[in-house]
């Protein structure tokens, strides 16, 4: 019996580890969650904020000018408890994201992962896209096949 | 043995690939799936009103426990949700994939519920949300709103906090309802009284309101009868958990009941997260749109900058972000 309690209470540990969470106040109808894009640039601001935060990032267009890109993310109780703080992303800092587009093409989307850049994955995710260690996973293995969106790596299969 | 550890690999490993379980999970979000399973506790009898529920167990605790401040029960610190079964009210089976439950409803709000399930179901996304234009959470759906909470006890009032809003509901113990105001709020007047270790409260004169955004709305004739207590199990799991009983003669056939769960928040508290005011009206930049969500980005017109400066910006510190001093392009005129 106690063995069994064990083993539930490690699942519920680990459950809350991976469990995906999506606190917003807000439906996420403006991203599109089928596609997971990902980018690298510099940060110009993290707004580490309620109900949401958002991250904004200079990214290089293929002409060499720039356009700010947002990205919303979590609320600061829930990062928080992912380890991320309102110092996590400094300004001027180069950091590479997985985001969910917005549906009507403007610059911006859902937050899923980031990767600082010391390498570290965190998970800044709100339910506009998938910032979980399945989704960072995942990527890991593609970002190392050289994709940059879901639908490469789909089609390549 | 073999079999033991076998079993706990398991366990681990359905866990790590994020596999449900009806088995560990909890049903409903916001933090299911801490601890045992949550079990509803049935009302003691069929009540037709929450008046007359809430008498009831007052006369069954012979008019409540008095405490003192040394023995009024404390619940100190930083509580965040665990889990809660709010949506197997409405949805057979709970969970995203269910049908709603004939004869729960009323005609009106079920047909109303219908198309948020539809959206839910078809689009994957209810496409609006009223707390988009920072509408408090309001009430029943205080209960289940995550983020941070903060639960304190006096013998004369208790105050049960959450940080979205913010949101303070105040428990006047021992006493009779008022409503001084001659309307509805969205928290309405909440009384209650001790029975031991147990909190029983009493809650009228709210705003109509929803449970969220995916489960059904309710009337400005929604009420409830809650039983708070401190939980303790095996395996050093502590669960503060809510019985409810919620009457709508509007919105219900008959009333219904769920529990709603907290846990304390020792990460949130290890990470040196203090309750501060929650920010909506200046930082909020989610609106709806032509019949949906959208963001509102820098350089567009209605775009909250919440970092940035106040309307007087040439005067020395007036910046919203102090430390890094960062800027976002201006409103496009």
């Amino acid at each position: 019996m106690k063995t069994v309690f064990r083993v539930l209470a490690a699942t519920v540990v680990a459950s809350l580890l991976t469990a995906p969470v999506a606190l917003a106040h807000h439906s996420f109808s403006m991203f599109d969650k089928s596609v997971e894009k990902v980018v690298t640039g510099t940060v110009v601001r993290w707004a580490f904020n309620v109900p949401h935060s958002w991250l904004y990032l200079n990214v290089k267009n293929p002409d060499g000018t720039e356009t700010l890109w947002s990205f919303e993310g979590s609320a600061p109780p829930g990062l928080l408890q992912r380890g991320i703080t309102g110092s996590t992303f400094e300004p001027g800092n180069t950091i590479t994201i997985s985001y969910c587009p917005l549906k009507d093409g403007r610059p911006g989307g859902g937050l899923g992962w980031a990767r600082l850049a010391n390498g570290t994955f965190v998970n800044p995710a709100d339910g506009g896209c998938d910032g979980s260690v399945k989704a960072i996973e995942k990527w890991k293995v593609w970002l190392s096949a050289g994709y940059t969106s879901s639908i490469e790596a789909a089609k390549s299969k | 043995m073999i079999f033991k550890r076998v079993l706990f690999r398991f366990a681990i490993a359905l866990s790590a690939i994020g596999v449900p379980s009806p088995l560990f999970a909890q049903p409903g979000v916001f933090g299911g799936g801490y601890g045992p399973a949550l079990q509803v506790v049935a009302p003691p009898r069929t009540f037709t009103t929450s008046d007359e529920h809430y008498k009831y167990l007052l006369g069954q605790a012979k008019g409540g426990t008095k405490h003192t401040l040394t023995s009024v029960p404390r619940w100190d610190g930083l509580w965040v949700t665990a889990g809660n079964t709010h949506m197997n009210m409405f949805i057979d089976p709970p969970g995203f994939t269910g049908k709603i439950r004939p004869g729960v409803l009323t005609p009106p709000y079920e047909a109303a519920y219908r198309e948020r399930w539809r959206q839910q179901q078809e689009l994957g996304e209810v496409q609006y949300d009223r707390l988009t234009h920072c509408e408090p959470p309001g009430y029943p759906r205080w209960l289940l709103e995550p983020y941070s909470h903060e639960f304190l006890n006096t013998p004369t009032q208790s105050y049960l906090i959450n940080d979205f809003g913010p949101a303070i509901r105040r428990v006047y113990i021992g006493q009779d309802h008022k409503n001084v105001f001659g309307t509805h709020s969205w928290y309405g007047d909440t009384i209650g009284f001790w029975d031991g270790d147990k909190l029983v409260t009493h809650t009228k004169y709210l705003l109509p309101a929803d449970f969220t955004r995916w489960s059904p709305m309710t009337s400005n004739q929604f009420e409830s009868v809650e039983t708070w207590q401190l939980k303790r199990y095996s395996g050093d799991v502590e669960r503060l958990e809510v019985q409810v009983t919620f009457y709508d003669r509007h919105a219900f056939v008959r009333p219904v009941s769920a529990v709603y769960a907290f846990r304390r928040a020792k990460d949130l508290e290890a990470a040196g997260h203090r309750v501060q005011h929650w920010e909506c009206e200046t930082s909020n930049n989610d609106v709806f749109d032509k019949g949906g969500t959208t963001s509102r980005l820098p350089g567009e017109a209605g775009f909250k900058d919440a970092r940035g400066t106040t309307l007087f910006p040439d005067l020395p510190g007036q910046s919203r972000d102090p430390i890094y001093n960062t800027t976002l392009p201006a409103k496009k005129e």
